[in-house]
Order: structure tokens, then sequence, then C-alpha cells
């Protein structure tokens, strides 16, 4: 396809930039796969990729909330903190005698509660997202915390399913990640709600005179970070084997990244659960590769520093390249955002 | 609406005065008491900073010096603060494990010029302000003294050594340690160095992907107990999980002994545990404030529990003095 455009909008009029412009993530996946093949023979195999898949599930499964929530031009910061605490509460729970059978329910509603609260905070008292989540970033990680002693925790057999078990040999935390991608992209891209989402993002103000439940769908999106941060906290404690304090402390900077990266805009409307999921192994790719190439371990930061900062300047670029570029959609011809 | 904001400004100005009148009428009315009083500011409260707590506390009862306490969630600015409401009490002195090494110094200087002596615990401040004490574990010995140890086996072992941050001198300090040891050892080669950042899932992450680098590993140098958990998943997950005395058993070397630690000593989990003695770090720091005189660096060696002298010896570190989740036994 070649586009034509007139005027001072003409940046990019061939095939190669818009490509190149849509597709950064799977280039730059591309590209550290092939770099780390290079650098380690058993980078490339097939226990290592499942490791990485594996390794990367607890990720995955938050940066399908995370989605759903920049989407809405929000941001939520708490979902380490309650990754830790809907394990905490449950840990607490099970001490007083609660089944292990329900344990993974009951975190998962804790996690949505959660959630929740951050929702109804952002949209009905008009509380920045920035700051509620910051907030409750801290008090939630004091109530976990306070619940557990700050002390390690070991998890009984029945509470390390979601990290250590297998459906049909495949590793429990590639299928929940599965699960909860597939029905996130449904919701986003097949649902009343999931258009609202990107109403919304696209334009708040906009939405609310269309007659949008724009408060209701907000707690929702909060809710769903809340809940998919609680399904991590299932897959990453599961995998330890243990609850420990410091669990998920500063991840949402990783999940954040991976679905900046993963080409959700952070200005909100537009965004896509496999854009996110690709983020997410990219960064996996990177951190991975960095032991089995044997690097330097004063270069992992560097390296993880650098993907953060050529994913702003992606996205920046993105959003300015893609201004000006024609898609062709549904047979009509529209403006990319 | 614009009456009832003006009002509500009125009220909050009214209430911040009152506050402000109450802090100084406090401040100034606080006098130095006859009791010996120490202010004790804490980075964060886990398990191993309960046990720090408890050896001051038992041995200021002993001293009949008064305690207060705070602890400043992992935040530097708060703990400032924390320390600035201690100088203005006019405390005999000031006890803190910093949360930042360098951002603790105008803390100390700000107690430097009240005339409070000041002693730090744990963690080395960065330089600049003066203090009567600084006590902390040995980490270079204690580095040293796992690779003593691993030596000591007399097989060759192809080591992972885990460090902490890259950033945190002890996580450095343990690390040279071990290297500086081991160079004089020829059964130990290091295949793998492993930063951690103190992240468990960084840990259990970085340890699978070490034994799918390397699958010759047959020993890990773990920097703290509080990855022990990550270690011995990433053990299980990659079936080279076995207890000491298989034949297949990973060897395993931590720091700390803390109740993590000593509970996979007792189970067979680990075959060593070099463990901090920070019940001794709280009464050298009182100590020296009580005395008031120049400064003196303390640097308490660790104490090695192994499978070997565990019965002999546990009762000596402060972990084994907890069951596995951190409750008192």
């Amino acid at each position: 396809m070649s586009a034509t455009f007139t005027g001072a909008t003409r940046r990019y009029t061939g095939t190669l930039g818009e490509v190149l412009l849509r597709n950064t993530v799977l280039i730059a996946a591309a590209v550290v796969f092939v770099a780390f093949s290079l650098a380690s023979s058993k980078f490339a195999s097939g226990s290592n990729l499942r490791n990485i898949a594996i390794q990367g599930s607890g990720s995955a499964v938050m940066a399908v909330g995370m989605t759903f929530v920049i989407i809405t031009a929000g941001i939520d910061l708490s979902i380490g903190a309650i990754l830790f605490l809907s394990t905490a509460g449950v840990a607490e729970l099970f001490v007083h005698g609660l089944p292990v059978v329900w344990a993974p329910l009951v975190a998962v509603l804790f996690g949505l509660g959660l959630g929740a609260l951050n929702g109804a905070s952002i949209a009905f008292v008009g509380i920045n997202p920035l700051i509620v989540t910051l907030a409750t970033l801290n008090l939630y990680r004091g109530v976990g915390g306070h619940l557990t002693g700050f002390s390690t925790v070991y998890l009984p057999p029945g509470m390390t399913k979601f990290g250590t078990g297998t459906v049909a040999s495949i590793p429990a935390p590639i299928v929940v990640a599965a699960v909860v991608a597939l029905v996130g992209g449904v919701v986003l891209r097949r649902t009343v709600f999931g258009r609202h989402v990107q109403a919304i993002g696209a334009n708040a103000e906009a939405a609310r005179n269309l007659g949008l439940p724009v408060r209701r769908v907000l707690v929702g999106v909060y809710a769903i970070s809340g809940l998919t941060a609680a399904f991590a906290g299932l897959i990453e404690n599961g995998r330890l084997g243990a609850l420990q304090p410091t669990v998920g402390l500063g991840e949402e900077l990783t999940v954040i990244t991976a679905v900046v990266l993963g080409g959700t805009s952070l200005f909100g409307g537009k965004g896509s659960i496999l854009g996110s999921l690709f983020g997410v192994a990219l960064l996996q790719m990177v951190a991975n590769g960095l032991v089995l190439a044997h690097i330097s371990p004063y270069v992992f930061d560097m390296l993880r520093a650098s993907v953060l900062i050529v994913a702003v300047l992606i996205g920046t670029s993105r959003a300015r390249g893609l201004r000006a570029v024609p898609i062709v959609r549904r047979g009509r011809l529209e403006v990319g955002p | 609406m614009l009456g009832k904001h003006i009002r509500l400004m009125l009220i909050a100005t009214a209430a911040g005065a009152l506050a402000v009148a109450v802090i100084a009428a406090g401040s100034a009315g606080a006098k130095p008491s006859a009791t010996p009083t120490i202010g004790v500011s804490f980075d964060l409260l886990n398990q191993i900073r309960k046990a720090e707590l408890t050896g001051i506390k038992q041995y200021a009862a002993k001293k009949h010096v008064k305690i207060l306490f705070s602890v400043a969630n992992n935040d530097a600015n708060q703990q400032s603060q924390q320390i600035q409401n201690f100088i203005s009490q006019h405390v005999t002195g000031v006890i803190a494990i910093a949360q930042n090494g360098d951002q603790i110094v105008s803390s100390i200087r700000a107690a430097n010029r009240a005339g409070i002596p000041f002693a730090t615990i744990d963690r080395a401040p960065g330089k600049g302000g003066k203090v009567v004490a600084q006590v902390t574990g040995n980490a270079l010995g204690d580095g040293s003294k796992v690779a003593n140890y691993m030596c000591s086996l007399r097989k060759p072992l192809n080591v992972l050594l885990m460090v902490g941050a890259l950033t945190d001198a002890n996580a450095i300090g343990r690390r040279d340690g071990f290297l500086s040891a081991a160079k004089s050892c020829s059964s130990i080669k290091v295949v793998q160095q492993l930063p951690t950042n103190w992240d468990p899932t960084t840990a259990l992450n970085g340890v699978t992907n070490a034994f799918q680098a390397h699958p010759e590993i047959d020993a890990i140098f773990d920097p703290s107990d509080y990855l022990l958990p990550a270690v011995v998943s990433a053990l299980k997950a990659t079936q080279h999980f076995y207890p000491v005395g298989n034949a297949k058993h990973v060897t395993i070397v931590t720091i700390d002994g803390d109740n993590n630690g000593c509970y996979a000593l007792r189970t067979k989990w680990i075959d060593a545990d070099v463990a901090t003695q920070v019940g001794e770090f709280g009464p050298s720091a009182i100590d020296a404030i009580l005395a008031n005189k120049a400064a003196k660096v303390v640097k308490v060696p660790g104490l090695t529990l192994s499978q070997q002298n565990y019965k002999a010896t546990h009762s000596s570190v402060w972990g084994c003095a907890y069951g596995p989740n951190g409750f008192k036994k």
C-alpha cells in the first residue's frame, strides 16, 4: 500500500516508515531474539523459551489490566502492592482456618475489591489516578506488611499450584496468562464495555456528553487491574513457594514499560493486549538473555534503563509520526492517532 | 461557594497555627531528662530489624536507658524528619540504621551541631558527619567465610555467585570477600555472577536462567537468607533440589542467620549459614553514645552455622529463635 499525502503533514509516504512505526515492538523483539541467539546457543532452545514464558507470565497478566487502565489515560501504580496484599490477606485467613481450596478465589476477590477502591476514588471523588494509586501503593503494602509482620510466609501446596502446577503438561503460569490475555482481548475489542474504555480514553469529556457511564467504566477498569494483579500474585508467590514482603516491589514500572513498548498510548484512547504481551516478551527476553550471554552484572541496569528510554522515544515518535499516516480501515480513510 | 472555601481555608489555617504553637511550646519546654534517652531510627521493620531492636532494648534496660523508637518505612526523607524530632527533644543520643548511607549524613551533621552523639548500625553512613560509633557486620569477612566453608568441603565446586544490589555496600562486600578468599582455593570455580537487587522474583528467575546456561553448577553462594525461598524454588523448578547428603545435592551457603536460614539448615536444604550477630550491634552503639568519645568502627564477625555444628551452635544464632514463618517459637 502506498499512501499519498498533501501539505505539511506529509512525513511518511512509503510503506516502510509506516510498517516500522506500527510494529516497533515486534521488530525490537525480533532483533533482541536474534542478538541473544547469536550470543548464546542455549537462548533459542525450547526449554529456555519455556522459561521465558513462565517468568513473564506474572507481568503479562498484569499488563492486560494495565492496558485497560492506560487506554483510559490513567495509571495504576498500586499493582505490585495488590499482588502482595491479596496473597497476604489470604495467608492471614488461611492461618485462621480458611480452607486452602478457597484461597485462590478469595485472593482474586481481594484484588478485585482493592482495584475497585482505587477506581471509586478516581471516578467518584475525582482524585488524580497517579495520586490515588501512589497512596494506595503505600497503604496496601503497609497493610500487607502488618498482616505478615514483614516476615517470609511459606505457602501451603494448595496455594502454589498457579505457579508450579501444569495443565495438560503446559505450565500453569502460561495457561493463566493465556486465558487472562484472551479474555482481556475479547473484552477490549468485542464488548460494549471495551468500546466505552477506548472512547473514554480518546476523549473523556465527549464520552460524558454522549451519556456513556464514565464513572462506572473507570471503576471497572481499575477493578480489572486489581484482579489481574491478584492473579499475578497467585502466579509469582506460587512460583516462589512463599510470600515475601518485597514481592512485586517496583513491578508496576516493568509492566507500564511493557505496555508502552507494546504501543498503548500514555495519553489514552489506543492500545492492544497483544502489543502489551509483546512488550512483556521483549523485557523478559532481555532479562533472560543477559544472564545466558554472560553480560557483566554492571550492564544489567544500564540495559534495562536503555529499554525504558527507547520505549518512551518509540511512544513519542509513534504518536508524532502516525498522526500523519492515513489508515484504510473498514473501507474508509481515517487519520491515525 | 466562595464563602465555603474561605471558611475551609480559615479553619485549616487556624488548625495549622495551633499545631505549630503546640509543637513550639513542646520543643521549648523539652529539656534533657535525668534518665538517658536514646532515639532509635530504623529504615524498616523486618525479622532482622526486630532482632536488632531486641538487642538494643535488652541492653538499654540493663543500662537504665530509655528508648524512643521510629521506623522510616524505606523513606530517607521520613527518616530525616524522625531524627530531627529526636534532636528537638534533646535526646542523649541517636542510633540509626540508614535508609540511605549518603542521605543520612545531613541528619548526622544536625545532631553534631546540637551536640548529640550519633551512632549508626548495620549500614555505614557516607562521608561528612561525625559518628561516635559505626557498628556493622563484617561483609568482607562474612563473604570470605562462605568461600572458606566451601573450600573446606574439599571437592571441586562450580559456583553460582549471587549478588544483592550492586549499589549496596553489604552486597558488594560479601561478593568481594568471597571472590578474594576463593582465589586461594583451587577447588572453587565461579561460573556465573548474578545480580538480584535483593528481589526474590529476580533471584528466582536469575537462578533458573543460570542453570539453563550452566547445568554444571553444583554450588550456590546466596548472599542473604531472604533469597532462600527463591533459590529453593528455582532448584525445584530445574530438578536440582536434593537435600544435604544426597549425591546430587547442590551445595548452598548463605549469610544472615535469620529464621529462613535456620529453618533451611534444620530441614537440610542448605549446608551452612554465616550468621550476622545482630544482637551485638545495639550494645556497642549504646556504650559509645554513653561514653561519647572519639569515633570507633566496630565490625562484628559472622558466626558460621553448619550442618556439622548446628546442634551446638544454633542457640547463638538469632534467627533460630523463630519458626519458619517468623513467629517466635
